[in-house]
């Protein structure tokens, strides 16, 4: 019991040591991830560079995303869960990583921000990640108002699809988003979530949805001590162009029909039509990258 | 503080609100002809929850700038939907579509004009209160603190929430909100009109209002096939429910493209799923008060009674010029019940006289149903208190 715990007060660095001392136990694991644009940390505050295929300047507004069932690979393979902490950015089951601290460019976000996912696993070695962007389904549906943290932050909520969602990406392109009714807007967003659900007026609950949209996320060669998640904004918006949008919500908000919505949902490696993964299992947006 | 007990005193024994009457007090008044409502298990009814959702709903309080309330845009002399065909957000924007009328809103089975997912009021009400697109009531995760902690300082609320969650420690939190002002509006109920008397045999009907309710439960207008319920529409839910069916109809509106295409974002359940069969698919609104509800449709695009009727008797609409420009008529996704049928002046009256023979006066006058705050009241944030509270409230969370 005092070696499992050992640890857990030592901290993280610490991990290898302990791990060869106890190796059967649970060891504290946490996953960096990182927000990327133009290879640097995209932060509220600094410009991005340009993005997307139309090379627009852009700042950022908000930048805000749920994983969940995250699980290290073992070299045979084998998917080992982690079991995620809990505490005020995640519970057993999903995660939230927030990279907006409401300051600059960014708004209706909170001053706190949260780029690791923390958990415990095996000790070993792991040489891939898993885990899929999304909420799952037996939460999704929850109200911001009566689930604890992570699910009870409003802005992630969706209430028009009586769920949430599972990121919040936004950009200001300079000079703002041109619209097919010729107004300007001045963000592009990208929600994404699960869509076209239906309830049960029976139980007053949400039980279905047409298309899931959740993003299984394989990574290999990912070793929690050395490297890191890089959601690339330059990737994610690569085919997508910011200054101008052809109809639907501004930018994509998981509209089947949003012009918008093919290029961005490619390079998450999602069918928009199906909600589901493409075949390939790529998702170009994220990568592997050293931890910082 | 002698004061404030008193005041409360007095609203609770106006209410009849002492000792243990306090737990399951709550009956429905209903005609024999209407079943009781399906109620959520986790939010059951009292008085004292009711007072409290009344208070909520006319308290501006609730809303991020301190400027409006629920009652803004659902006006009570409108049967509880507001004037104009979109209504004004407290950030300044319009709403995408018409504010319905609250009228028998207990006995929905989906909720919204188009939206298959929302079926519990407590879950509708978390679209005006945090939407963004347009803000409505402005709520979100850096003022919801501020709000809360404003209706604290409100001397009746601490203990009005105390009497309606009796079982909370807590019971000041935004969930509360929503359940109060859903269980308020379960109250909001329509079932003592002119043709409910007519139902009990407490009077007849005027010679136009049954040859207009004859068309209306006929088939050469068919209104009853998407307004034939106790309810007048075609999503009901009651308490003792084992089946329902949520149906959404396209009635020949708009045609922009000759595809059917109704405009955005306003094409009914199309814009939650993108198939074709839910292109310009809406929910039959209830007609109890309708008379009373104009503007209508959900975009709120016919001004009175009789342009909808008149709509309905072409067979849908053509609009011929314009950005709107289409033949509704002609819409390929239009329900087989939308067929011409060419009534004739006299025939429009007497289905104008019966819908108005479902209105249920004591709804817009009831003053249970009223602004409960003093005549003129305006909220006024205290601007240093409130940026000194949000200075504490970094990130908030709800009540557990």
């Amino acid at each position: 019991m005092h070696a499992h715990r050992l640890p857990l007060l030592l901290g993280t660095a610490l991990l290898s040591a302990c791990a060869a001392q106890a190796p059967s136990g649970p060891q504290p694991v946490v996953i960096d991830f990182a927000l990327l644009a133009n290879g640097h940390p995209a932060r509220c505050g600094a410009p991005l560079g340009p993005l997307g295929a139309d090379a627009r300047s852009s700042t950022l507004r908000d930048a805000r995303f749920y994983v969940q069932d995250v699980a290290l690979v073992r070299a045979d393979g084998q998917a080992v869960p982690l079991v995620l902490d809990h505490d005020d950015w995640q519970d057993g089951q999903v995660a939230l990583l927030d990279f907006e601290d409401a300051t600059g460019t960014c708004q209706g976000g909170t001053p706190a921000t949260r780029t690791q996912v923390r958990g415990q696993a095996p000790a070993g070695d792991y040489v891939g990640l898993r885990f899929s962007l999304g909420v799952p389904e037996a939460l999704n549906h929850t109200s911001t108002e009566l689930q604890g943290p992570p699910l009870d932050i409003a802005a992630m909520g969706w209430s028009w699809q009586a769920g949430r969602k599972f990121a919040k990406l936004e950009v200001n392109p300079e000079g703002g988003v041109a619209k097919a009714d010729g107004a300007r807007a001045p963000s592009w967003y990208l929600h994404l979530g699960s869509t076209g659900c239906s309830g049960n007026p029976l139980t007053g609950e949400t039980v279905a949805c047409l298309r899931a949209n959740r993003v299984p996320v394989t990574l290999r060669g990912f070793d929690p001590r050395r490297d890191a998640v890089a959601l690339d904004l330059s990737s994610l918006l690569a085919g997508s162009q910011l200054g101008r949008d052809q109809g639907g919500a501004v930018g994509c908000m998981s509209g089947p029909d949003d012009p918008e919505c093919p290029a961005v949902f490619a390079r998450l490696g999602l069918d928009l039509a199906s909600g589901q993964p493409l075949p390939d299992g790529q998702v170009p947006a994220l990568r592997v990258v050293p931890r910082p | 503080m002698t004061r404030r007990i008193g005041r409360l005193a007095a609203l609770l024994a106006g209410l009849g609100l002492v000792g243990s009457a306090l737990a399951q007090d709550w009956a429905w008044p209903l005609p024999s002809h209407v079943p009781a409502p399906r109620v959520p298990a986790d939010n059951p009814m009292s008085a004292a929850k009711v007072e409290l959702g009344r208070r909520l709903f006319y308290d501006p309080r609730l809303s991020g700038n301190g400027t409006l309330a629920c009652a803004g845009c659902h006006l009570q002399a409108k049967a509880f939907s507001d004037r104009t065909p979109r209504s004004t957000g407290s950030a300044g924007a319009l709403t995408h579509r018409n504010a319905p009328g609250l009228a028998n809103v207990a006995w929905n089975a989906t909720y919204n004009w188009a939206n298959p997912a929302v079926v519990s009021l407590e879950r509708q009400m978390e679209g005006p209160l945090f939407g963004d697109d347009p803000v409505e009531m402005g709520v979100n995760d850096g003022n919801r603190a501020t709000i809360l902690q404003r209706l604290r300082n409100e001397p009746l609320y601490p203990p009005l929430f105390a009497q309606a969650f009796p079982e909370n420690p807590e019971p000041i939190s935004m969930a509360s909100v929503i359940r109060a002002i859903a269980a308020f509006e379960r109250t909001l109920l329509a079932v003592d009109s002119r043709y409910d008397r007519y139902l009990q045999g407490r009077l007849q009907l005027t010679a136009a209002e049954k040859r207009g309710m004859e068309l209306f439960f006929g088939e050469r207008a068919e209104c009853h096939h998407c307004h034939g319920s106790f309810n007048f529409n075609d999503q009901v839910v009651h308490a003792r429910t084992r089946e329902v069916e949520t149906p959404f109809h396209n009635t020949g509106l708009y045609n922009l493209d000759d595809q059917g295409t109704y405009p955005f974002p306003n094409r009914g359940v199309f814009e939650l799923t993108a198939q074709a069969q839910d292109m310009g698919a809406f929910r039959a609104p209830s007609l109890r008060n309708v008379a009373l509800t104009a503007p209508y449709f959900h975009d709120g695009s016919a001004a009175t009674l009789r342009e909808v009727l008149r709509i309905y008797s072409a067979g849908g609409r053509d609009i011929p010029e314009g950005p709107l420009k289409g033949d509704g008529r002609r819409n390929p996704h239009k329900s087989g019940l939308i067929a011409r049928i060419d009534l004739s002046e006299a025939e429009l009256d007497d289905l104008e006289a019966f819908l108005g023979s479902l209105t249920d006066l004591s709804l817009p006058h009831d003053p249970r149903y009223a602004d409960p705050w003093p005549a003129g009241y305006r909220f006024q944030p205290t601007h240093t208190q409130e940026a000194a509270h949000r200075e504490t409230a970094h990130r908030s969370t709800s009540q557990p």
